[in-house]
C-alpha cells in the first residue's frame, strides 16, 4: 500500500475555552505541497500542532499516513518530520551530531554514507558539517533541519513558517529542497504567511480564517501555476478581516 | 529508557560545552574535596590537641605533691570531650558546645572552650565541612545548572521537535533528571569518598558512614528531582530559578534556623546563670557540710554516731571529716543530676522540635542524619556531660574516701592551727595516680544508625513527594508544550 499522505476532516481543535479551529477540512496527497495562509490568529499553526497530536482534537478526524494520532500517537509521530519557524535544533551540537541525536530519538540509524548523501542534497557545505550550530546562519540552520526530515523518511513533512527570515537565495534553495522532497512522494503541509513563496512551489493554496478553509486554489499545470492577483485579493481581504467571496 | 539516556548525555554534552556550567561543577567539585581535606585535617589537629589537653591534664593532676585530699578535690581537673572518627565530615553542635569540663568538688561547672568562641567571629558562618557544601552549596548549584532544563525546551520550540520526534514527557524529565543527578554525584563523590576512608581508618564506623552517605544522596536527589519538577511545571526560565531560589533561602537557611528559634520558645531553656542560683538556693536549704551546726549534718553525725555505737566523732573508726565531705558530695551530685534531667529533657524537647520540622525541610533531616552519624549530635554531646559529671562524682568520692579513711580525725579539726598536724593530714603523691582516669564511652554506632532512621525515613517521604511532584509535572508538561 503506497503512502496515504495527509487528511484533516471537520477538524474542531479549542485552546484557551475558545474554537481555534472550527471544523478545518484539507488534504495533502503523497507527493504534494500545500500551503496553508491566514492571518495571525486565523488557526494554522494549531492544525500543525493538532496533526502532531499536541493538542487535543474535540471533533473530527486527523489522519496521517492512514493512522489517526489519538489512536496511535507514537506510530503518527513516527510518520512526521517538523520544522518549525525557529530550527529549534541544538545550538551546541553539530549539525552532524544533531541529526544524530534526533534519527536516534526517533528510533533510527543511518549510515555515514547516507548522512553524507543528505547533507550534500540539502547543499550545506560538508565543512560546516562538524560545525555547531551556533555558528550557522538561518538558512544553514534551515538546510540542516531538511536533511534530518530526508533521513527520517516520513511520509509527512509539517512546516511553520519556513522561510521567515531567510534571504532570497536561501528561500529559493529552501524551494528547491521543497520540490526535491515532493519528488521523494513526501506530503508537505506548509503554513506561511509568504504568498509568494507558496505561488512558487505549492500544488494547492489554502486561505485560513476563524479556523475554517475559506477558500482553496489548485496550482494550473501552465503558466502562471496560480491567479496572482485573485490570490493577493483574497489574502488581503482576509488579513484585514473580511472573508473572501 | 533509551530515549531519557540519550537526552541525558544532549544535556550533559550542553554542559560540558558550556563553559559556565563547567565552571560550576569543577568549582564544587574543588569546594567539595577542600571541604572533605580541611575539615578532615582540622579534625585530626583538634582530635590529638585534645588527646595531648588530656594527658597534660592527667600528669598535672598525678605530679602533685603530698597534699590534703581535700585541697585535691578542690585542685580539680580537667577533661576534654573526644572527637569521633566521622566528625570530620560534619562537627555538628561541636563547634558550639562547649568540649572542656572543669570537674571539682561540690560545683557542676559547664563545658567551656567551644572553637565560636575561641576562635574569630568569622566561625560563626559555618566552617568549611563536606555536609555544608552538600547541605548548603550543592543545591545552590544544583539550582543555576538545572532550572531551565525543560524551560529553555519551551521557549526555543526545541520541545516540540523532541515530542514530534516520538519523545514524551515522561522520558524528557527522566533524561534531564539523568543529567541533573549526574552532576549531583559529582557532588556527592568527594563526601563519599571521605566516608570512605574515615570508615577504612575505623571499620566499627563503616554502617554509620554508609548511613550518613545514603542520607546525602537522598537529600542530592530530592533537590534533583525537585529542580528538574520546577523546570517542567515553571512557564518561564526566570520563573523557574526565582522560585527555586526562593525554596533554596527556605529550605537550607530560614527553615533550620527558623526552626531552632521555634523550639526554644515553644520548649524554653533557663540560662546557665538562673540555673546554678536555683542550684545554690536548693543547696542551701539542703544543709552545709562546711558548717558543724547544721540540721542536715547534725542529723546526719547522730546516725553515724549511733550506727557506731560511740558518742563523739573522735571515737568513730575513720575521720568523721571525710564522711561528712563524701555524704554532701552524694547530696549535691543528686541535686545536680536532678538538674542535668531537666535539662536534658529540655533540650531533647528542642532537638525532637527541630526534627519534627523536617517536615518542611529536608535539609533539618540531612543534618540530623549525618550529625546522628557522625556522633557529633546532642545526644554524644549529653552523654559526655554525663559521664563527666559520673567521671567527678567518682573522683571527687575516691578523694573524699581517703580523707575519711588515711586522715587521723584529731589531726584534721587541727590542722589550720597545728603545723604539725597539718603535716600529718597530707597523704602520699601515689594516691593520685590511682584515681580513675576519664574515658568517654561514645554512642554506639549500631545506637546511631538507630536514631538516624527516623531522619532517613522523612527523606525517603520527601523524595517520594518529589516523585509525585515529577510525575505532576509530565502531565502538565504535555499540556504545555505549546
Amino acid at each position: 500500500m503506497g503512502r496515504q499522505g495527509l487528511s484533516l476532516n471537520e477538524l474542531v481543535v479549542m485552546r484557551g475555552g475558545r474554537s481555534v479551529l472550527d471544523g478545518l477540512t484539507l488534504s495533502v496527497p503523497a507527493g504534494h505541497i500545500y500551503a496553508l495562509l491566514g492571518g495571525n490568529g486565523a488557526g494554522k499553526s494549531t492544525a500543525l500542532f493538532a496533526t502532531l497530536g499536541l493538542l487535543p482534537v474535540m471533533s473530527g478526524q486527523v489522519l496521517v499516513d492512514g493512522k489517526d494520532p489519538a489512536e496511535e500517537p507514537d506510530a503518527v509521530r513516527a510518520a512526521i518530520a517538523y520544522l518549525s519557524e525557529t530550527v529549534a535544533l541544538y545550538e551546541h551540537l553539530t549539525a552532524r551530531e544533531n541529526v544524530d541525536y534526533f534519527l536516534s530519538l526517533a528510533n533510527q540509524s543511518r549510515t555515514n554514507a547516507e548522512i553524507v548523501e543528505a547533507f550534500a542534497q540539502v547543499r550545506l557545505d560538508p565543512t560546516a558539517q562538524d560545525q555547531r550550530l551556533s555558528a550557522f546562519s538561518k538558512g544553514m540552520r534551515q538546510k540542516t533541519a531538511i536533511a534530518l526530515a530526508l533521513l527520517r523518511k516520513t511520509p509527512v513533512l509539517l512546516l511553520d513558517e519556513p522561510t521567515t527570515g531567510l534571504d532570497p537565495q536561501a528561500t529559493q534553495d529552501f524551494h528547491a529542497l521543497l520540490l526535491d522532497l515532493k519528488a521523494s512522494d513526501v506530503a508537505i503541509l506548509m503554513v506561511t504567511h509568504d504568498l509568494l513563496g507558496a505561488v512558487d512551489v505549492a500544488d494547492t493554496i489554502g486561505l485560513i480564517i476563524d479556523g475554517k478553509l475559506a477558500s482553496q486554489w489548485q496550482a494550473q499545470s501552465t503558466l502562471p501555476r496560480f491567479d496572482l492577483q485573485a490570490l493577493y485579493g483574497a489574502f488581503t481581504q482576509a488579513r484585514a478581516g473580511n472573508t473572501p467571496v | 529508557m533509551r530515549r531519557a539516556g540519550l537526552i541525558a548525555r544532549a544535556e550533559l554534552a550542553l554542559m560540558v560545552r558550556s563553559r559556565v556550567a563547567l565552571i560550576g561543577v569543577v568549582a564544587l567539585l574543588l569546594l567539595s574535596t577542600i571541604a572533605a581535606a580541611t575539615s578532615q585535617a582540622h579534625m585530626a589537629q583538634e582530635r590529638l590537641s585534645r588527646l595531648a589537653n588530656q594527658t597534660q591534664t592527667d600528669a598535672l593532676f598525678e605530679a602533685q605533691p603530698a597534699r590534703h585530699p581535700h585541697r585535691m578535690v578542690h585542685y580539680g581537673s580537667y577533661v576534654f570531650r573526644p572527637i569521633g572518627p566521622l566528625a570530620g565530615f560534619d562537627p555538628g553542635i561541636d563547634p558550639f558546645s562547649g568540649t572542656t569540663l572543669y570537674l571539682e568538688g561540690h560545683r557542676q561547672n559547664s563545658a567551656t572552650i567551644s572553637a565560636v568562641r575561641e576562635n574569630s567571629s568569622l566561625m560563626r558562618f559555618g566552617q568549611l565541612t563536606p555536609a555544608f557544601v552538600l547541605q548548603t552549596l550543592a543545591p545552590l548549584l544544583l539550582i543555576f545548572l538545572g532550572f531551565s532544563m525543560i524551560t529553555r525546551e519551551r521557549g526555543r520550540g526545541s520541545l516540540r521537535l523532541l515530542l514530534s520526534s516520538g519523545v514524551t514527557a515522561g522520558d524528557i524529565i527522566f533524561g534531564k533528571t539523568l543529567a541533573l543527578g549526574s552532576i549531583g554525584l559529582v557532588a556527592l563523590v568527594p563526601a563519599w569518598l571521605a566516608l570512605f576512608l574515615m570508615a577504612l581508618a575505623m571499620p566499627s564506623e563503616a554502617g554509620a558512614a554508609a548511613m550518613i552517605g545514603l542520607g546525602c544522596g537522598l537529600y542530592v536527589l530530592i533537590w534533583v528531582v525537585g529542580i528538574v519538577a520546577a523546570s517542567a511545571l515553571a512557564q518561564t526560565g526566570q520563573g523557574a530559578l526565582l522560585s527555586l531560589i526562593g525554596i533554596w533561602c527556605f529550605v537550607a537557611i530560614v527553615a533550620p534556623r527558623g526552626a531552632a528559634e521555634l523550639a526554644s520558645r515553644l520548649a524554653p531553656l533557663d540560662s546557665r546563670a538562673t540555673t546554678d542560683l536555683t542550684i545554690q538556693a536548693e543547696l542551701r536549704q539542703l544543709g552545709d557540710s562546711h558548717n558543724p551546726d547544721d540540721p542536715f549534718f547534725a542529723a546526719f553525725k547522730a546516725r553515724i554516731l549511733a550506727q557506731h555505737r560511740v558518742t563523739k566523732v573522735e571515737d568513730l573508726p575513720f575521720n568523721f571529716r571525710g564522711a561528712v565531705s563524701a555524704e554532701g558530695e552524694a547530696l549535691t551530685s543528686r541535686l545536680f543530676d536532678k538538674y542535668f534531667v531537666e535539662l536534658a529533657t529540655v533540650q531533647r524537647t528542642q532537638s525532637q522540635i527541630v526534627s519534627g520540622l523536617s517536615i518542611l525541610s529536608p535539609a533539618l533531616a540531612v543534618r540530623h542524619v549525618s550529625m546522628a552519624g557522625a556522633g557529633t549530635d546532642l545526644e554524644t554531646h549529653l552523654r559526655f556531660l554525663q559521664q563527666s559529671e559520673a567521671h567527678r562524682f567518682a573522683m571527687v568520692q575516691y578523694l573524699n574516701g581517703l580523707h575519711r579513711d588515711k586522715l587521723n580525725h584529731a589531726d584534721d579539726a587541727a590542722r589550720s592551727k597545728d603545723r604539725a598536724a597539718e603535716q600529718r593530714t597530707r597523704i602520699a603523691a601515689d594516691n593520685w595516680a590511682k584515681v580513675p582516669d576519664f574515658v568517654f564511652k561514645p554512642t554506639r554506632a549500631a545506637e546511631r544508625l538507630s536514631a538516624a532512621l527516623a531522619p532517613i525515613l522523612t527523606l525517603s517521604l520527601w523524595l517520594g513527594a518529589m516523585l509525585v511532584l515529577a510525575v505532576w509535572s509530565r502531565r502538565v508538561l504535555e499540556g504545555r508544550a505549546l
